[in-house]
């Protein structure tokens, strides 16, 4: 659907309308375009309907009466955005849209901190990757004597029991777990979702 | 009597009540947001912070309670017009009983 901006005879009142839809652009700026029109769109039909209703008195001082009781599109568009977010994410298996809605949600609740532990976690697999390839004799997947000591990094030496087990096996066991453990929080995610809905 | 203490209790009353009433009003009729905000304050005198209803009809629509279509206007500008969905009818039954329950307790409390 075309978007079409509101007409104002006052030089003011487009000046301070362009202001307050860009800010809702910038407010929305990580949802998908479809989104992001939606929710432009909706914003500009209510502040267009308002000023139909409100026929009496100065344009620049009703639209900036309505602009006040609509709020400001960061406040108020903040629940939306992330609600909106948490969608778009579950619906894909990307990466980066779950991340975004995870900071988005961080706020939301103690299970979303849960997640975000989880996917911390998730990039501490990725960075060991690299971390093996700079320091391949302190990281890895350590056992001292013969029970499993640490995953990641160390300084431990063999002279102190500390071994080193899966040698350049470990990225190849990192990459598997990565994509074990990203599987698991996205799907974790729907049934969260799924639960909420019921 | 403590008049700070009461406006806070009324003022979640309201945001408690204002899903409920929402749904109620678009019990009938389907309307678009700024009409669903004047309904609202007419029927209710509730003054809604304009900007918290269209979060509110978004997680409704994710319930599945409710449903959206955009509607083209001779003005250029088109209306979001929300309605209930089917779910959306057979769960408000279930809120308006579970209201007049509570009415009566409260009356009884309260006489």
């Amino acid at each position: 659907m075309k978007i079409e901006n509101i007409k104002f005879s006052q030089e003011a009142s487009k000046r301070v309308y362009n202001d307050y839809m860009a800010r809702i652009k910038k407010a929305t700026n990580s949802l998908s375009p479809q989104n992001q029109n939606d929710i432009y769109m909706e914003f500009n039909s209510h502040i267009f309907e308002a000023i139909h209703h409100q026929k009496q008195g100065n344009e620049i001082d009703s639209l900036l009466d309505i602009l006040e009781k609509l709020g400001t599109p960061e406040e108020v568009l903040k629940p939306l955005v992330a609600d909106k977010k948490l969608e778009e994410a579950t619906k894909s298996f990307n990466p980066l849209h779950i991340f975004k809605a995870l900071i988005l949600n961080f706020t939301n609740g103690i299970s979303y901190i849960i997640f975000f532990v989880l996917y911390l976690l998730l990039f501490g697999f990725v960075f060991l990757i690299f971390a093996k390839i700079a320091n391949p004799s302190q990281v890895g997947l350590f056992y001292k004597d013969t029970s499993f000591w640490v995953l990641g990094m160390t300084n431990q030496k063999p002279q102190d029991g500390v071994h080193e087990v899966l040698g350049y096996y470990f990225i190849p066991a990192m990459l598997l777990a990565i994509v074990v453990f990203y599987t698991i929080i996205t799907l974790l995610l729907k049934l969260k979702k799924t639960i909420n809905k019921k | 009597m403590n008049e700070s203490f009461v406006s806070n209790w009324k003022s979640q009353i309201k945001k408690g009540t204002l899903t409920f009433i929402a749904l109620n009003i678009l019990k009938d009729n389907e309307y678009y947001g700024y009409e669903l905000i004047e309904q609202i304050r007419n029927h209710t005198e509730i003054e809604v912070a304009e900007g918290t209803l269209y979060p509110l009809m978004n997680r409704l629509k994710t319930e599945n309670l409710v449903e959206s279509k955009w509607v083209e206007q001779e003005t250029g500008i088109p209306r979001k017009y929300y309605s209930l969905t089917e779910t959306g009818k057979e769960t408000l039954v279930q809120m308006n009983a579970y209201w007049v329950d509570l009415e009566i307790a409260i009356k009884k409390i309260i006489k």
